[in-house]
């Protein structure tokens, strides 16, 4: 919302206060002012200048060729505006002033071979409205060569303030400027309303019925007969154009103005179209449409509050009038409403119909209920001033059931309590009155207040907390440099978490954060995708299932950044639905925390002394099996394989825990792979990080090193190719005795000089006993006794004899 | 005669050892003087025909020779071993050496990691909560009137009328305080959602930490400690800081706390939008309307709670000037951090 301080200045005296000094006191009291404009500054060096000739540009047939009395000199200007004319008026830029669209210095030009000196200005450049169709023309009675900033009162500042949704009182320079009274200590001034009014009674003229009082709780109307519709005087137009409004004729721009004075949005209606001279509010039964003063019909949904006469409905009550009804040139007898409705049915009207305006925003924030009188009476005294007619004498004022705040009682020792601080129980007092609150009593230890109607926030004592304690200043309020810890269970969730993370780290792992909003197909590919209701696009159509289709987007945008050479793993929540229903409970879809590591390229590159290493599945199984060490215990998972192709691996595994599975992945298969444009290997594994977490550690414990020597045995044998390494590791490890404490595989060999359909395995053997030194003896004769066991089991011929 | 002998040797051995030069004249001296008939061990062939009266200091003499040759030659021998393998096998030092990759933690969640550590020092738990939230959590508990404006403040992405996407970390305030009764102490990391269009400055998802204690005498001002000691240690001891009145729902008084704009000093300039200062986090005192809702007596427990983004604290760290790098994941830039 715009605020001009030179208009706030009729309110409240802050002379000697620099701007600095009140843009900051506002902000720090909670009327955020996001911007600053200040008009001297802006708009230095434009001038009022008078276009004495025009003639067309000789090389393009869209310019003229003007000559520009600027008060001293004739310049010559080239002008690109259709409404250029001879005679007019115009907003002139020297050479060297600084346009604020854009912020771009004029200089000489020569534009299509002809020299320019200055520009001519339209409103879109001055930053006043979008229009750049054409130039300003103004006021023939304007002085050339006269400061703009003078000629068109731009001598101010502007304040763009942020105002919180709780805070509709201080919509209107009224209403900030009772912020500023209290914060400056200063005296609020409200214009005196003096009404001249005729003889003829409102009472004879019109009537006012409210059908719906829960939603329409107060109507009232003045009524202004025989005025004239013209342009309002400079003054207004210049005030309202500063804050951002468009002057329309004095009627639409007094009651706009009466809105931005004191916050109570005001309708003015041509009486001698309202059907029987009355109305009549109430809400709408049945779906039905509407036609509002912008020429648009729009859709009502049941339930809107509307305005009606005898016959039709006039306005969507505080959001928009009807066309029907509105001001029009020929309009002599006006009815000002000026009504209080409920927040809650214009906030839904307004969102059902997708329009927002000046209106509709003040009213579903609350305006002041108490407060329609007054602004009724403000317009009809502005309306005699600037468009002549008669007031009628008398006020319309349907108001069933007069709403006022309760009273509310505040302890000292709560503000104390709650601030850590006491503040003095006259400042109390004195910031509760100078906001408009009223003390209905006082004691030692409490205060009971009545706040006032245009305050909705204001409903209990923590309420007023706050209230002393912004205007007060929450810079006053101690920051204190002890404070007191809670001793309990400390706990820490991202414990597990951050472990993770740190051996996928030491693995060489990159850390990647996606988005878990994607399109449909990469949703689909991984599980049963929730929906939004209302994505921003269809790429953000879904919530992930997993976290692989985000990763392989990675990986598809690095190799096409020539980054091929990748190993990276992200932490992340993946989401699944049940079923097909619609989502009601929890219970209904599962969010899961996962984790992912994804490889492709090079894990290692070609260096001087090494050959490189190239991502594969043993490579993702060996880093897998590492964190596993890491983060449990070794051997804690076990491995499944499958041969038969998953959706989107062509060699795929999963890891199990007493038959539930913890994780899952393997090469991506080729198909996938082309649908993400991806042309070389990629290995993913995708782990349930809250499985994981949930596996019990047993205790670990120190165990002593060994003490005695350990005999190391190898052997090798020919297998048949069918056979699978894992059946053999398992048969030596179960037909080894307690004393085989470790078999491991060094070495895989095939060629045709052992048979095409073999394969040789050799194996490392490691014997030994905690207790005792072996002896020679026993492990030749465990070892043979394995030796042939192996033979006999898998056909396999021991190499080497 | 055996003692002018046994000097004779040890005068001769000096200055022959300082004339070699290589393994192979030491060796040939080795021979000459140690080995088995060697000019020291014929001098032990000698003390046989010697007096019983002179044998112990011969003897003595003898062995201390023996003994002075042995070391010198020793000592000798390492120090022409060590000269000719560096001779020998010209190794180069200056090839570049073998480097085993490391990965990184992504930039935001080291500046959550600094985050963390400040608030754990300060006593605080962590804890965290779902990111597909009910209407419920995510505004009714939190003091949102249904049909209120001050739901407009944070633009939702809605799975339909009882189910979003969180558009703050705040309803793990109300798990937490579900889940346990006073005193509550802790932070809650996570990811919320807004449906804001993608631009450089803002995204359609982000990081926020909520931070929350209530106990019987939590107030105003210890928050304000709380945030300030938070605030100097993480951007730096010099930073001057304000307290700004806002409005939060789930918050009463509310606050924002602004520090000086740590680019310009506070002079102004585009990053603070000329105002010298950076807004940094929200707070306020929890609204007596929520611990109504989870069942805690507001006369009795009272409380405070804030919040901060995290992309935007390190984009400022870092000088990290468009917000959708954080999510492209470019190796080039996680290589970075």
């Amino acid at each position: 919302m715009r605020i001009s301080l030179s208009w706030l200045k009729d309110y409240v005296d802050l002379k000697g206060f620099p701007t600095k000094e009140i843009v900051s006191k506002l902000t720090l009291a909670g009327l955020e002012v996001e911007d600053v404009f200040d008009g001297t500054e802006i708009y230095k060096g434009f001038i009022v200048a008078l276009v004495k000739d025009k003639r067309k540009h000789p090389n393009a047939d869209r310019l003229s060729l003007c000559t520009v009395f600027d008060g001293n000199n004739d310049l010559q200007v080239i002008c690109g505006a259709p409404n250029v004319g001879k005679g007019q008026k115009v907003v002139f830029a020297p050479v060297g002033t600084v346009i604020p669209k854009g912020d771009f210095t004029i200089s000489k030009a020569k534009i299509r071979g002809i020299e320019s000196n200055g520009m001519i200005c339209s409103e879109d450049e001055l930053l006043l409205s979008d229009d750049h169709e054409g130039i300003i023309v103004l006021d023939p009675k304007l002085k050339p060569g006269t400061k703009i900033t003078k000629a068109l009162g731009f001598d101010d500042v502007i304040i763009e303030i942020g105002i919180t949704p709780n805070r509709p009182d201080a919509l209107s320079h009224i209403g900030v400027a009772r912020d500023l009274a209290a914060l400056f200590n200063r005296k609020l001034i409200l214009p005196k309303i003096k009404l001249n009014e005729s003889k003829e009674k409102i009472f004879s003229v019109a009537s006012i019925e409210i059908q719906d009082t829960v939603n329409c709780p107060r109507y009232s109307a003045k009524v202004v007969k025989n005025i004239t519709i013209k342009e309002s005087p400079d003054w207004l137009k210049n005030r309202i154009t500063k804050i951002g409004l468009r002057p329309r004729n004095n009627i639409v721009d007094i009651t706009n103005y009466v809105m931005h004075e004191c916050g109570q949005p005001l309708h003015a209606f041509d009486l001698d179209l309202l059907s029987g001279n009355k109305i009549i509010v109430k809400s709408t039964k049945a779906e039905s449409t509407f036609t509002t003063l912008d020429s648009k019909t729009r859709k009502l949904q049941p339930k809107s509050l509307m305005i009606c006469d005898l016959e039709k409905a006039v306005a969507i009550a505080g959001v928009m009038g009807g066309e029907n009804s509105e001001i029009k040139e020929s309009t002599k007898n006006i009815l000002i409403e000026s009504a209080y409705f409920n927040p809650s049915s214009i906030r839904k009207t307004a969102k059902s119909l997708g329009l927002s305006t000046d209106a509709s925003y003040r009213f579903e924030r609350g305006t002041d209920p108490n407060n329609t009188i007054y602004a009724a009476e403000r317009t009809a005294q502005l309306i005699s001033e600037l468009a002549g007619g008669e007031i009628l004498s008398g006020k319309i004022d349907v108001y069933p059931k007069k709403i006022k705040n309760k009273n509310i009682k505040i302890r000292f020792e709560r503000i104390e309590k709650v601030l850590g601080y006491s503040i003095p129980s006259k400042s109390v007092s004195s910031i509760l009155k100078k906001l408009g609150m009223k003390i209905v009593s006082t004691s030692p230890k409490v205060i009971t207040v009545s706040p006032p109607t245009f305050r909705p926030d204001i409903e209990r004592e923590i309420d007023l907390i706050e209230e002393i304690a912004r205007i007060y200043g929450y810079d006053n309020i101690p920051t204190v440099s002890k404070i007191s810890i809670t001793l309990g269970e400390k706990n820490d969730e991202f414990t597990f978490k951050d472990k993770a993370r740190d051996i996928a780290c030491s693995l060489g792992f990159y850390e990647m954060i996606n988005n878990p909003l994607q399109n449909k197909n990469d949703s689909s590919l991984t599980g049963s995708p929730i929906e939004i209701m209302n994505p921003l696009s269809l790429d953000m159509e879904y919530l992930r299932t997993s976290l692989l289709p985000g990763a392989l987007s990675v990986i598809s945008k690095n190799i096409k950044h020539g980054e091929k050479d990748l190993q990276l793993f992200e932490i992340g929540d993946v989401f699944n639905k049940h079923s097909d229903n619609e989502i009601r409970k929890f219970e209904d879809f599962v969010e899961n925390q996962n984790l992912i590591y994804i490889l492709s390229g090079m894990i290692k590159p070609k260096e001087w002394n090494q050959n490189e290493r190239i991502a594969n599945v043993y490579a993702l199984k060996g880093m897998l099996q590492s964190f596993e060490r890491k983060i449990l215990l070794d051997n804690v998972l076990n491995d499944s394989y499958y041969h038969s192709e998953n959706s989107c691996f062509d060699l795929f595994f999963a890891k199990k825990l007493n038959d539930k599975e913890i994780g899952s992945g393997g090469r991506i298969s080729k198909e996938v792979l082309k649908q993400f444009d991806i042309q070389q290997d990629v290995f993913a594994f995708e782990y349930s990080l809250d499985e994981l977490k949930k596996i019990k550690i047993e205790n670990r414990k120190y165990s002593e090193p060994l003490k005695f020597p350990k005999v190391i045995r190898d052997f090798a044998f020919i297998f048949d190719k069918t056979i699978q390494y894992e059946d053999v590791e398992n048969f030596i490890r179960k037909g080894g005795s307690e004393l085989l404490k470790s078999v491991k595989l060094f070495d895989l060999f095939e060629s045709d000089s052992i048979g095409k359909d073999k394969k040789s395995l050799a194996f490392n053997l490691e014997y030994y006993s905690e207790e005792r030194t072996l002896t020679e003896e026993e492990v030749e004769k465990e070892f043979n006794r394995l030796i042939f066991a192996v033979t006999n089991k898998f056909n396999a011929k021991l190499r080497g004899n | 005669m055996l003692d002018e002998k046994i000097t004779q040797i040890s005068n001769d051995f000096d200055s022959e050892l300082q004339s070699v030069q290589s393994l192979q004249q030491l060796e040939e001296l080795r021979i000459k003087y140690i080995g088995r008939n060697g000019l020291v061990s014929s001098l032990f062939d000698d003390l046989k025909d010697t007096s019983k009266e002179e044998k112990p200091a011969l003897g003595k003499a003898l062995n201390s020779l023996r003994n002075k040759v042995i070391t010198d030659f020793s000592s000798l021998k390492l120090k022409l071993e060590s000269s000719s393998t560096s001779k020998e096998s010209k190794i180069d030092l200056t090839l570049p050496g073998n480097q085993e990759q490391i990965g990184s933690r992504h930039i935001l969640t080291q500046t959550l990691d600094e985050i963390k550590t400040i608030f754990k020092g300060m006593g605080f738990s962590i804890q965290e909560g779902p990111e597909l939230e009910s209407d419920y959590y995510n505004f009714e508990a939190l003091n949102f009137a249904p049909d209120h404006p001050a739901r407009d403040m944070q633009d939702t992405f809605f799975i339909n009328k009882d189910f979003v996407l969180r558009t703050h970390t705040s309803p793990v305030q109300i798990r937490l305080m579900e889940k346990h009764k006073p005193p509550v102490r802790a932070i809650m990391p996570g990811r919320v959602y807004r449906n804001e269009a993608v631009s450089a400055r803002s995204y359609c998802m982000f990081h926020q930490v909520e931070g929350l204690y209530v106990d019987t005498d939590v107030t105003f001002a210890e928050l304000k400690g709380t945030l300030v000691s938070f605030a100097k240690q993480f951007y730096g001891d010099n930073l001057k800081y304000r307290f700004r009145t806002s409005f939060f729902p789930f918050t009463e008084p509310s606050a924002e706390m602004d520090i000086t704009c740590f680019l310009c000093h506070g002079k102004g300039c585009k990053v603070c939008k000329q105002t010298g200062w950076l807004e940094i986090l929200g707070c306020g005192m929890v609204d007596p309307n929520v611990f109504k809702y989870v069942g805690y007596d507001p006369e009795k427990f009272i409380g405070y709670a804030f919040g901060m983004g995290i992309e935007r604290t390190a984009m400022l760290k870092y000088g990290i000037t468009d917000i959708r790098v954080f999510f492209e994941n470019d190796l080039r830039f996680l290589k970075q951090f």
